[in-house]
């Protein structure tokens, strides 16, 4: 074999691999979308098609899964619920958040290795060990499903925002604090008159990442809305669902609505891709 | 950072705004992290029950509900004998007799169920628990953890190799690579659920039936052979491309040329990747390593979604504990236990990270 078909040949290797990735990556969702288009009757179809067929083998979409999810109440609800909880805990985490970390990334105070250390150890806390605590505590203060998420949702969101805000404070230069110090302004108006626009690339990125977090969370959405059903956020909504045509599993009408929720987010994800890597990686790598 | 009581007005203020700014993160954390977790240790050592309205009176049991989750005995199960005194054969299988597990094990003062039999030195015994589902929910945690990590490490290095290099299409793969990490875990978990369909309706089973593999007719999420390799796979397909992220920015450190003296030095692909790329992305491979592991230890949705009471990790055990049993006092146990196992993981991982306050 001459050195060139050689070349060739693993060329084509490295494509085939390429493509495979590709496959492997996207086919689950492919796999929604198409059974989301077929009807009962074609989901129960054996062997299962790679495009929506009727019997006779011609290509027939169906509508209707889609129609019913947004006749389903509580499934139309999650989504709001899920909105909610999910943008008003970042906000939180956000806003106590960047405060927290502009004290340890650019104040100088006793106890500040001790305070790095205990926001490090959260953002590893196993949430379901306090899964019974919290339960009784929500139950004591009788608070109800949608405030129990968005303050528990805290304990993941808040020590990652301001683990990864924490740093990026630490890479602005220290001249700016310093010459906004000899202008005659107080640390405080300098965080937020100054350091907090510059870190705005840095807000989006955790917002969106402790967002995301919020959006999937499941097992403390699980436990707190057992009791109230109005309350469930997408990821309870789609794993409880009932469907509304389908007399087994309504598996047409599931993947619909996983198609339904996972379309925005991919969407967020391509728009924001570059943000996203940089923090996850600035979470995890960087520290 | 040198320990010294602060002098000027200046530092004395600054000390004084980091508190208040540090002060309601404290709090929230304190309220909704310390609080939980010291009443959780509390109620792990009580009986109490879950019975939403009417109070049960609530004992202090000490230890009970860790012995009752963790107690284990082992008994020699004796052989069944014939009259002459020599050990019954089973005619079906050949093998030797021996006395039922349930027969042998101790029922008071507290009752032991079979966990599993393994024979010595031709010596048949058995396994006992007193709550083997825990302890199977334990077992099946740290293989799923170990093998879905392990699987996600590999091909997340290999998916990493791969985007790392130039080719046409680049920026999708990376862009594509976001998916599966960007599908929320219950919907993904649904979806697989929906490809693991039993019969011919079932993406896999339609595939294995076309190739000639199988009757199309496994039952992938209730034969207990399949289940765990089904749970591993879901959880690869999702968190793979969050390894390859990680591992790709790694490799993004390393000086392009390094590799290029190797090259001039002769050195041929594999020799590079085994001299060069993997002793430099060691402390990258090792971060992720735990940091998915954390994550792995305390699964929860994908084992509640797809298998139910079928079987249990442990973290979906502790959930069916406290909400379908309503057994407070015993779940909080068995949260502690994982706080326990997480928090080792979690030492190894602080120590690899360290923290530099300056």
């Amino acid at each position: 074999m001459s050195k060139r078909s050689k070349k060739i040949i693993s060329k084509v290797i490295f494509y085939i691999i390429i493509v495979v990735i590709f496959v492997y990556m996207l086919f689950p969702f492919y796999w929604a979308l198409n059974s989301s288009f077929k009807s009962e009757n074609q989901l129960m179809q054996t062997p299962a098609t790679f495009i929506p067929r009727d019997i006779d083998g011609n290509v027939s979409f169906y509508l209707e899964n889609y129609k019913a999810i947004f006749r389903n109440n509580t499934f139309v609800l999650s989504i709001l619920n899920s909105t909610l909880v999910a943008g008003l805990t970042t906000f939180v985490a956000l806003l106590v958040g960047s405060f927290a970390a502009f004290a340890l990334g650019k104040l100088r105070f006793r106890g500040k290795k001790p305070t790095l250390y205990l926001i490090l150890a959260m953002t590893m806390f196993p949430q379901v060990t306090i899964l019974s605590g919290l339960y009784a505590m929500i139950n004591t203060l009788g608070l109800s499903a949608r405030p129990s998420m968005i303050i528990t949702y805290l304990i993941f969101t808040l020590p990652f925002t301001t683990w990864v805000l924490t740093s990026f404070f630490k890479e602005l230069p220290v001249e700016i604090m310093q010459s906004a110090q000899v202008d005659g302004a107080t640390p405080f108006q300098t965080f937020y008159m100054i350091l907090l626009p510059l870190t705005a690339p840095a807000l989006v990125t955790t917002g969106l990442l402790s967002f995301i977090a919020a959006w999937n969370e499941y097992l403390f959405a699980l436990t707190f809305t057992s009791v109230e059903p109005t309350a469930r956020t997408i990821p309870v909504a789609i794993a409880l669902f009932s469907g509304e045509i389908a007399r087994q599993e309504p598996f047409g009408e599931i993947m619909a609505a996983a198609v339904t929720v996972t379309i925005p987010v991919v969407i967020l994800v391509l728009i924001f891709q570059r943000k996203i890597v940089a923090g996850l990686t600035a979470g995890a790598v960087k520290g | 950072m040198k320990k010294r009581v602060p002098q000027s007005n200046l530092e004395k203020n600054e000390q004084k705004l980091a508190f208040k700014l540090l002060l309601p993160a404290l709090i929230v954390l304190a309220l909704v992290a310390i609080y939980p977790l010291g009443d959780v240790l509390f109620t792990s050592f009580t009986d109490i029950e879950f019975a939403g309205g009417d109070e049960v009176e609530t004992k202090f049991i000490g230890f009970e509900n860790y012995a009752n989750l963790l107690g284990i005995t082992i008994v020699e199960l004796p052989p069944v004998l014939d009259e002459n005194g020599n050990q019954v054969i089973d005619e079906k299988t050949g093998k030797p007799e021996f006395e039922r597990a349930v027969r042998i094990l101790p029922r008071s003062p507290n009752r032991y169920k079979e966990l599993f039999q393994y024979s010595w030195f031709g010596k048949q015994y058995v396994v006992g628990a007193r709550d083997p589902v825990f302890l199977e929910s334990v077992g099946n945690t740290l293989i799923f953890s170990f093998f879905s990590v392990f699987i996600e490490t590999v091909l997340g290095i290999f998916i990493a190799l791969v985007v790392n290099s130039n080719f046409k299409g680049r920026g999708a793969l990376r862009t594509t690579m976001l998916v599966p990490w960007a599908v929320i875990t219950v919907v993904s978990a649904r979806i697989w659920e929906y490809m693991l369909n039993p019969g011919t309706s079932g993406f896999f089973n339609m595939l294995m039936f076309r190739l000639g593999i199988s009757d199309g007719q496994t039952s992938f999420l209730t034969e207990s052979f399949w289940q765990m390799p089904s749970m591993i796979m879901v959880d690869v397909w999702k968190t793979t491309p969050f390894m390859a992220l990680l591992i790709l920015a790694g490799l993004q450190l390393i000086p392009k040329e390094l590799y290029e003296a190797a090259q001039v030095d002769g050195a041929g692909g594999f020799r590079r990747f085994f001299k060069i790329t993997l002793p430099l992305l060691k402390p990258t491979i090792a971060v992720a390593l735990v940091f998915r592991t954390l994550d792995a230890l305390r699964v929860f949705d994908v084992f509640q979604v797809l298998l139910g009471k079928k079987m249990y990790s442990m973290a979906s055990y502790n959930y069916t504990q406290l909400i379908n049993y309503r057994q407070m006092g015993y779940s909080s146990a068995v949260g502690i236990i994982i706080f326990i196992l997480i928090a080792i993981f979690a030492v190894i991982y602080i120590r690899m990270m360290g923290v530099d306050s300056e």
